[in-house]
């Protein structure tokens, strides 16, 4: 598990890389899909379905994004695209179509269907992370500028 | 807030030697452009074209802004009346001009940045180099194997989707540079994948094809329509989420049929598919 949470990270950063994101942020992309795979296989590994834990995953991986973006003075996109890569269903895609073209067309149909559920599970996931206030969100940043003004 | 009360004098108060409304306008709408087409949201267009205006003392103005278009007028009942409209094609996501024009809206905001001045920041954003051509084709290379080896695949297959991946990225760097179509880029890109994936399979190499197909598509799959489009849709820019979850759909499409079509073509030649 320790080992797919690094992978998720390296490959996060991957595509920070070809987003370009700006350097200072690679380490925290990376953090954020990570934090998101680890999400995603806690929730597989306690017997939720794959829909349910994009969900969760999504949702966290969203506050995540947010955090970082008010500590940081960065737009949240640039946490939430690249973190978001772990969750998108492109395995589903592939055996979407591979079952079409292996002509067995209830399989297709149900890969299609399960596709489609983890794509809107990701959508309830984003939203109701982006439900909270932003108010919040500022008052990590003041939270931050205090600490930084003790020292 | 959009106001129709006299401005102009407020503007006076506000600074001295004030560039003209057109000048302001071509400003705010130029930096707009940029996020926009290099990934920003809606929302966020339109309040940092709003915030630049508001800051250089324009009050009157409106701002209306689309997936891939910029509309705006400043002064409508005075002498300088201006007006913008700007076709802003869908571009390559990057993130660093994202990130930077926020920074210079910010400062301009907190008043810390003249308009000249502006113009030569957005200059630089405009041509901040972001990654280079290797580290791209390096990147893409990584995040195949990761994430073949995430939703299955053993290292040995990550090793291949490797090389896969950054074969991928070298056809899309070329296809971009000779502008082609954003579908069939799509389709050529995983049928690539999965056709590279399926010789080595029948060539007896012993990977497990359908784990490194998946990890080579993940570069392809519209990750960034998805996450835009809901953001827009949540701010309540229908219009604009819609077109983009419509991209993402249609993107996702033509993956599967890329895909799809180049496992036919290997069933077609004798080939016969992991179960």
């Amino acid at each position: 598990m320790i080992l797919q949470v690094m992978v998720a990270m390296a490959a996060t950063v991957a595509f920070a890389v070809l987003f370009h994101v700006p350097k200072s942020e690679y380490f925290l992309c990376g953090i954020n899909g990570a934090i998101g795979w680890g999400v995603y296989l806690f929730c597989t590994g306690h017997g939720t379905g794959k829909a349910a834990a994009s969900m969760w995953a999504a949702l966290t991986l969203t506050l995540i994004a947010r955090i970082f973006s008010a500590l940081r003075k960065m737009p949240s996109t640039v946490f939430l695209i690249t973190g978001i890569f772990t969750l998108v269903p492109g395995a589903g895609i592939y055996y979407t179509s591979y079952y079409l073209i292996a002509n067995e067309l209830s399989q297709c149909v149900a890969k299609g269907i399960e596709t489609f559920k983890i794509a809107g599970a990701i959508v309830l996931g984003m939203i109701f992370g982006l439900m909270l206030p932003q108010s919040w969100f500022n008052q990590l940043r003041k939270i931050k500028r205090e600490s930084e003004e003790e020292k | 807030m959009p106001c129709d009360t006299c401005p102009a004098e407020v503007r006076k108060n506000a600074k001295e030697d004030v560039p003209a409304s057109k000048t302001i306008l071509n400003l705010a709408v130029s930096v707009g452009e940029i996020l926009l087409q290099s990934g920003g949201e809606i929302y966020r267009v339109q309040e940092t074209v709003s915030r630049i205006l508001e800051a250089y003392g324009i009050q009157d103005y409106h701002v209306f802004v689309v997936t891939n278009g910029i509309f705006a007028t400043v002064d409508e009942q005075q002498d300088d009346a201006g007006s913008m409209v700007r076709y802003v094609p869908i571009g390559e996501v990057n993130l660093e001009k994202v990130a930077k024009i926020n920074q210079l809206s910010r400062e301009i905001c907190e008043k810390n940045c003249g308009a000249a001045e502006a113009y030569e920041r957005l200059e630089q954003c405009k041509n901040a180099p972001g990654a280079e051509n290797p580290a791209l084709i390096f990147a893409c290379g990584i995040g195949s194997a990761g994430f073949c080896y995430l939703l299955g695949g053993r290292p040995y297959d990550s090793m291949v989707s490797f090389f896969l991946g950054m074969m991928l990225e070298i056809f899309l760097l070329a296809a971009a540079k000779h502008h082609a179509s954003r579908f069939i880029m799509n389709i050529v890109g995983s049928a690539l994948v999965t056709m590279g994936s399926l010789a080595l399979y029948g060539a007896g190499a012993g990977i497990l094809s359908d784990k490194i197909i998946i990890g080579g598509i993940i570069p392809l799959v519209p990750g960034v329509a998805l996450t835009t489009g809901i953001r827009d849709l949540f701010s309540g820019d229908y219009l604009s989420g819609s077109i983009r979850l419509i991209d993402a759909l249609l993107t996702g499409m033509c993956i599967a049929i890329g895909v799809g079509a180049a496992i036919k073509l290997f069933q077609l030649s004798g080939g016969v598919m992991l179960r």
